[in-house]
């Protein structure tokens, strides 16, 4: 049972962030050197999804298609390795109506005929994929924006920066992991990303909500001790609520099957670090505009 | 017990009892036992009519079928339609002998030139458009032009009126086919702008769905040049092709492109086009022949009256009745045209060119389709000829995405998914138990309406229940709980603060209620830009995610405060168990 701690979180802030900056900035420095993996939703191209009567493994199925015009696609396994099912992702060719069929022949000329089965096939033309690229980053920060707003209003504005760069904080991190181990980048990950908005959004508030009670008893010798003391009495809650969370996303990562397995990876990802952004980094940046706000008041006023 | 709390029960068991009522259909699989009924005649048990005949809407990515979304190029259209109004002001100019050096439209802004005219010309020929295109073109003057010229461009309203318009038609035109073709539950919509979304469930045979859908449907009679031989024909395009390195293949964009680089080496008035070597076995084009044809069109598709499939020799064949003005035209053709070929061009192609041997004065023709298997040939010809008899397309389309799916995929992504979150609100439910005890079984209570709600919602909207709808009731669980830890958190603190069961249950109710409304109200917000944002399998998500959170403030707050309610007044508990 989590009851009555006082551990002090904001006297080991500094170190905290220090590790926040470096992994958010690790972070986009691996999403501009390493890119990357878009799924068809974002580049266009074809997916293709074939269940085997056969256990058969991705360097089997590449050496089927190695003779085939597919012979760059990208083979991944995908669900459990006891469904035999794989995922084909190639970029689209000029006449990509027979795609399918041409497909599934060249794997029935290794595997046999009625061996394969074609289970799912997506197509995106590349001028969607990209179109919708730009709409994903958009509505990301749209998102950011509207939570801003929202605190802004509910609150007071010290309160926005803080809860939204916990958001930013927790985007680009799942972002960075994501380019890190090549992980497909589609629109599900995107439906995790807003998720894990939603979610990180919600342990803050429940943090600032604590020191908006306490209001009365800030000053700028207090505030620490006030935001401390919030942040310790909401700890039980904040632990609890990831917790059941996070039971529920490993559950979908390991029993959910392919499609969801990806989403889930995501959103256990989101949730840890969603946890940690609204204690390490949400509530020192109010401190922090809160202690600096008379000098950049005052900065206003002298123009 | 107060009056307000009866109320509340009374509301809570009604919404329960509806719910159930709702979601019974599709717990015990009603929709598929009735199909079975239909199919083999047998009668239903008398239940089966007393609930609502829809239970939940599966998913394509769950039942399996074919997600289209196509985009409508309204450019050509609106184009072809500026040639109109530019042969009109041509006629005028001729009628009213105003001289004038050039009209022409420049495609890319669909501007109509007009140079060379007189000053009182240009503004004699302004009053004209003035009066009976007021609304529609509109000169535009850029610094430099001479006086003389007069361009026209659209009106920016009529513009965007006629895209609507054609974007519009070409939807009516895709359900009406879709309709003929018959598939069980179609959903046919405008996707923004430009695009028609297009769903059918439970298709067998994806690839003649989207070519029926696709095919423009223009049928168009062309009197073939020959005043060039097929052999130099055919060296003239593959040297087209070498020197300007235009790619293989014979689509709409790569023969016009032909046809630009050889303007000047063929005819004036004459265009190329190519009858498509096709192997069905292969499923490959393999060639195409290049012909030489009149660009005007003698006869139109137009201009039919209906098409209808015919057998003849074991061979299908759609045959063609025109109506009045085609059978005119297409008598007046063949009788001009004897001994000469007649190209019939399908789409811009030529399916085939028989020579006119005699005049047909009929207003009958007939289109065979080569050679495959015969069952291929007929449902290509059936095809033809609902495409045929609905008219063609208004613009062309492209396909921007598609999705099929097979049905052995959903099936198995919904076993498993429904696993996960069975298996997750079990795992949610034990550790609220062991931590929270009786109240544990409370926060377990409200969990279960809550999905019992979720459910029900689903059916009642009957929103569309997707992979990822699934994973949004799975978070559903594991989030709903966060409400009741608030408020038992909360109430906690106030019992170690040494208040009364009855005013620390009131302080913590009232205390976490306006964060829980805070922190959801922020996480619904992601949920509706999601939505906002979404395609079909992520637009459930967001419907999943916004009506758990919302329906948990009811089952998490209002149901569990019920039950405090209750026991702190009837049974004037001394402790409670949180």
């Amino acid at each position: 049972m989590i009851r009555n701690t006082r551990i002090p979180f904001i006297k080991y802030s500094p170190a905290f962030i220090a590790l926040s900056v470096l992994v958010v900035l690790g972070s986009i420095v691996l999403m501009f050197t390493k890119g990357f993996n878009y799924g068809i939703d974002f580049e266009g191209g074809a997916k293709l999804a074939y269940q085997f009567a056969q256990p058969v493994t991705e360097g089997e199925v590449r050496e089927a298609l190695a003779n085939s015009p597919f012979a760059e696609a990208s083979v991944v396994r995908f669900g459990q390795a006891k469904e035999n099912r794989m995922s084909i992702k190639v970029t689209l060719p000029e006449k990509h109506a027979q795609i399918g069929h041409q497909m599934t022949a060249a794997l029935e000329t290794k595997f046999g005929e009625g061996q394969v089965k074609l289970e799912r096939e997506e197509t995106v033309g590349p001028r969607v994929g990209e179109e919708m690229r730009r709409k994903a980053w958009l509505t990301i920060i749209f998102s950011w924006l509207l939570m801003l707003i929202y605190i802004g209003y509910r609150f007071d504005f010290l309160y926005g920066p803080g809860a939204v760069l916990a958001l930013v904080h927790d985007t680009v991190i799942v972002l960075g992991v994501f380019a890190l181990l090549g992980k497909e980048l589609n629109l599900t990950i995107l439906a995790a990303l807003l998720t894990i908005i939603g979610f990180s959004i919600n342990d803050t508030i429940v943090v600032f909500d604590r020191i908006r009670e306490n209001k009365a008893r800030i000053s700028k010798s207090t505030i620490k001790d006030v935001v401390n003391a919030a942040i310790n009495s909401t700890l039980a809650r904040t632990l609890i609520t990831s917790f059941t969370l996070l039971l529920v996303v490993l559950i979908l990562f390991f029993k959910g099957g392919g499609t969801l397995h990806d989403f889930a990876f995501a959103m256990i990802v989101g949730v840890v670090v969603g946890t940690y952004s609204s204690i390490f980094v949400a509530s020192p940046t109010y401190i922090g505009l809160y202690e600096a706000w008379p000098r950049i008041r005052g900065l206003w006023a002298k123009r | 017990m107060s009056n307000s709390w009866k109320y509340k029960l009374a509301l809570l068991a009604l919404l329960t009892v509806v719910s159930v009522y709702l979601i019974v259909p599709t717990i015990f699989g009603f929709s598929g036992r009735r199909q079975d009924a239909e199919a083999t005649g047998e009668t239903l048990p008398w239940y089966y009519s007393v609930f609502p005949d829809k239970g939940i809407n599966l998913g394509l990515d769950l039942r399996g079928g074919i997600y289209l979304e196509f985009e409508v190029l309204s450019d050509k259209a609106i184009t072809n339609k500026v040639d109109m109004f530019m042969a009109d002001l041509e006629r005028w100019m001729d009628r009213e002998k105003v001289p004038y050096g050039s009209i022409r439209q420049e495609t890319k802004g669909n501007v109509i030139q007009i140079e060379g005219l007189s000053e009182a010309d240009a503004s004699k020929l302004m009053d004209y458009v003035g009066r009976y295109y007021g609304e529609i073109l509109v000169r535009s003057a850029k610094p430099g032009t001479p006086a003389g010229s007069v361009d026209l461009g659209l009106q920016k309203s009529y513009k965007k009126f006629l895209h609507n318009q054609i974007v519009k038609q070409a939807l009516e035109k895709v359900r009406n086919r879709i309709d003929r073709y018959g598939v069980a539950e179609p959903s046919i919509h405008r996707l923004g702008s430009d695009r028609i979304a297009i769903e059918l469930p439970g298709i067998k045979d994806p690839d003649r769905a989207i070519g029926l859908i696709k095919k423009a449907g223009q049928l168009e009679f062309k009197i073939v040049d020959d005043s060039m031989s097929e052999p130099d024909l055919a060296k003239m395009v593959a040297d087209a092709r070498a020197e300007k390195e235009i790619p293989e293949g014979f689509s709409l964009e790569t023969v016009e492109t032909i046809n630009e680089a050889l303007a000047g080496k063929i005819p004036d008035g004459t265009e190329v086009a190519f009858e498509i070597q096709f192997d069905p076995v292969q499923r490959k084009t393999t060639g195409g022949v290049p012909y030489l044809i009149k660009r005007k069109a003698e006869v139109t598709g137009e201009m039919l009256k209906n098409a209808q499939v015919n057998i003849k020799d074991n061979e299908p064949y759609v045959s063609l009745t025109f109506d009045a003005q085609g059978s005119q035209l297409f008598g007046e053709t063949t009788t001009n045209n004897v001994g000469k070929r007649m190209a019939i061009l399908l789409d811009g192609n030529v399916t085939k060119a028989p020579v006119i041997r005699e005049p047909i004065l009929g207003g009958q023709a007939q289109i065979t389709l080569g050679y495959g298997r015969y069952d291929d040939l007929m449902a290509e010809a059936e095809d033809l000829s609902l495409v045929l008899q609905e008219g063609a397309l208004p613009a062309q389309l492209v396909e921007a995405t598609k999705t099929v799916v097979g049905p052995s995929l959903g099936a198995d992504s919904i076993r498993q998914g429904t696993y996960a979150t069975i298996v997750g609100a079990v795992l949610v439910c034990v550790f609220m138990l062991i931590y929270y005890r009786w109240s544990g079984v409370i926060a377990n209570g409200a969990l279960a309406l809550n999905l019992l709600f979720i459910l029900a919602g689903l059916a009642l909207f009957q929103a569309t229940l997707t992979l990822p709808g699934i994973a949004g009731i799975a978070l559903t669980m594991g989030m709903a709980v966060d409400a009741n830890v608030l408020i038992y958190e909360r109430i906690r603190e106030e019992l170690r603060a040494g208040k009364s069961p009855k005013a620390a249950v009131d302080s913590g109710y009232g205390n976490a209620m306006r964060t829980i409304i805070d922190a959801n109200i922020t996480t619904m917000i992601a949920g509706v830009v999601l939505y906002q944002f979404g395609t079909g399998p992520i637009k459930g998500f967001a419907v999943t995610l916004i009506m758990g959170l919302l329906i948990s403030m009811y089952t998490a707050c209002v149901c569990t405060r019920m039950v405090y309610d209750y026991v702190i007044v009837k049974w004037r508990i001394k402790r409670i168990s949180v």
